[in-house]
């Protein structure tokens, strides 16, 4: 080889610059599959967390709903919609519902906003956006659905819920469909 | 000058593939791990809400067994002061809780009627702790929703006749349907019981299954019974006659030979022994059990309490025919005159950490 020949020729180049952006494309196109993959994994749980930590507060709240150890007559569920459900306890057993604590709360679905709240006294703390499906049902002592009238369910049929559902769906994520949860949660208190 | 040359060609080598591959694998190396320290958190998040659900579960069923467990009465005044009986004790409040559990009992806050009292419980399931208080109070219906309430177990081979249970109520069919049978032990040998029985019992569809059930507090009922100025078998009348509905009190054994009519409660203070027939609106006890000879016949709308016997023998013994049917309406009858125990059941509870 004589120095008039030493270097890489220009097919050498197009050829060496061809591998190397196809090489290149395929990592950046790799990392791009796994940023997406991440971001979306991450959306996922993200709303699977959401919907649980949704359902995990209102069955607790639904669990102590009509918390009653001074015996003065607190009724557990004071609101039964399809979209809205208020509950009543006595925390501190001072025979009274306080009405600006965690004695009153309630749970709201808001088509509108797609959005699923819990409202305890006078604080509204969302609980899970983007929501496609959210819908309360009630149960008797049998375990049948009660028909739902526009204006709720009256006093005489909201004693008769034995057990609540709510229905809760988020909107799908880039990874899989939407995510869907259901809790069914019974009334501690005497039927 | 080639030895000079040598280095420039390396040089020209280096270019940018090295760094870019680099670059590259730390790229996905960054993305995997931030990948798995992602399913590393779902997956202890996951394995937190599995520890809530199980201890959740725990405390809840040991809540439902001491409650199951708790004696059948009026009020808690007994459970309150312990095994020992003695208010001011250190046992107060003791609770037999089963393992994994620790309750103990307090009294309610407030007025003392209705009876109640405050059990604060704390439970331990696969490796989480949950507490919860809960207000334990007396059932709104008088008894057990059951047509024969046992003290105890009943024998095998008590039953030679029929003993039939129709838990429907004729007078109001929208009422749920009772039990068979409750009795002081596990579900499950009370069900083999009635198998072992075979065709000598006969249940309708609407009887619900056998349940556990505290034994009757037939002693202290037959003090209040006794305090109220019940009467006495006289008020048993022969058929035909019309039966007004009255408490009654019998001391001792009693036999029924003709054919008699009666309403309302009956308390046997010793064995009711059956060889007419007995047809009874109400609820009829007998503290020490009861025996149907092979012509006696014995028919309840409401509910047959029994008692253990005195001496060994079974508390149930039917050679002859019984029939026992719902009448809730005849149960709430004598629960305005006189109050009927009833179980302990949860008011509500508030769940802790």
């Amino acid at each position: 080889m004589t120095p008039h020949t030493r270097g890489a020729g220009l097919l050498e180049l197009l050829v060496g610059a061809s591998l190397g952006l196809a090489v290149l494309g395929a990592l950046t196109a790799a990392v791009g599959t796994g940023t997406r993959l991440l971001a979306g994994a991450s959306a996922r749980f993200e709303a699977e967390d959401t919907a649980d930590l949704a359902l995990e507060s209102l069955t607790f709240d639904t669990r102590r709903a009509g918390y009653d150890p001074t015996a003065a007559g607190i009724v557990p569920i004071v609101e039964a919609t399809a979209e809205r459900l208020a509950l009543a306890t006595d925390l501190d057993a001072d025979g009274i519902v306080d009405p600006n604590s965690e004695e009153t709360t309630a749970y709201v679905c808001s088509a509108a906003a797609q959005r699923l709240s819990r409202i305890t006294g006078r604080q509204s703390l969302p609980l899970a956006d983007r929501v496609l499906g959210c819908a309360f049902r009630y149960l008797d002592g049998a375990g049948v659905p009660m028909a739902i009238p526009a204006g709720g369910l009256d006093a005489d049929a909201r004693a008769r819920i034995r057990a609540l559902a709510l229905d809760l769906v988020l909107r799908p994520t880039r990874l899989r469909g939407e995510t869907a949860r259901t809790a069914l949660v019974a009334l501690r208190t005497e039927p | 000058m080639r030895h000079n040359a040598r280095p420039r060609r390396l040089a020209s080598r280096n270019g940018i593939a090295l760094p870019a591959a680099l670059a590259a694998l730390a790229l996905s190396a960054a993305l995997g791990a931030a990948l798995a320290e992602l399913a590393g958190t779902e997956l202890r998040l996951v394995q937190n809400r599995r520890r809530t659900a199980t201890v959740l579960a725990a405390s809840d069923a040991c809540l439902a067994r001491i409650v199951a467990g708790m004696a059948a009465g009026w009020d808690f005044a007994g459970a309150l002061a312990g095994p020992d009986g003695i208010l001011g004790s250190p046992d107060d409040g003791a609770v037999d809780a089963p393992a994994g559990c620790v309750a103990t009992l307090g009294p309610s806050p407030g007025a003392s009627d209705p009876p109640r009292a405050l059990l604060a419980l704390a439970a331990r399931a696969g490796g989480g702790r949950h507490t919860l208080d809960a207000v334990v109070g007396r059932t709104r219906a008088p008894g057990v929703p059951a047509l024969l309430w046992l003290s105890a177990p009943p024998s095998p081979g008590a039953v030679t006749g029929t003993l039939a249970f129709d838990g429907a109520d004729d007078a109001d069919p929208a009422a749920p349907g009772w039990a068979g049978l409750a009795a002081p032990v596990n579900p499950s040998a009370l069900d083999a019981w009635l198998a072992g029985e075979g065709t000598h019992i006969v249940a309708s569809a609407a009887t619900g299954l056998a349940f556990t059930a505290p034994p009757p507090p037939l002693a202290a009922l037959g003090g209040y019974l006794r305090a109220a100025g019940a009467a006495g078998p006289e008020v048993l009348v022969p058929v035909g006659t019309p039966a007004l509905a009255s408490l009654a009190l019998v001391d001792g054994d009693f036999t029924v030979t003709g054919s008699l009519v009666g309403a309302g409660l009956l308390f046997i203070d010793g064995i009711l022994d059956i060889v007419g027939s007995l047809d009874f609106t109400g609820v009829v006890v007998a503290s020490g059990g009861v025996r149907i000879a092979s012509a006696g016949n014995l028919t309840i709308a409401g509910a047959l309490w029994l008692g253990a016997p005195p001496s060994p023998g079974a508390a149930l013994v039917v050679d002859g025919r019984v029939a026992l049917g719902q009448d809730h309406a005849a149960v709430e009858w004598i629960d305005t005159r006189l109050t009927l125990p009833r179980r302990a059941t949860v008011l509500g509870l508030q769940d802790g950490i």
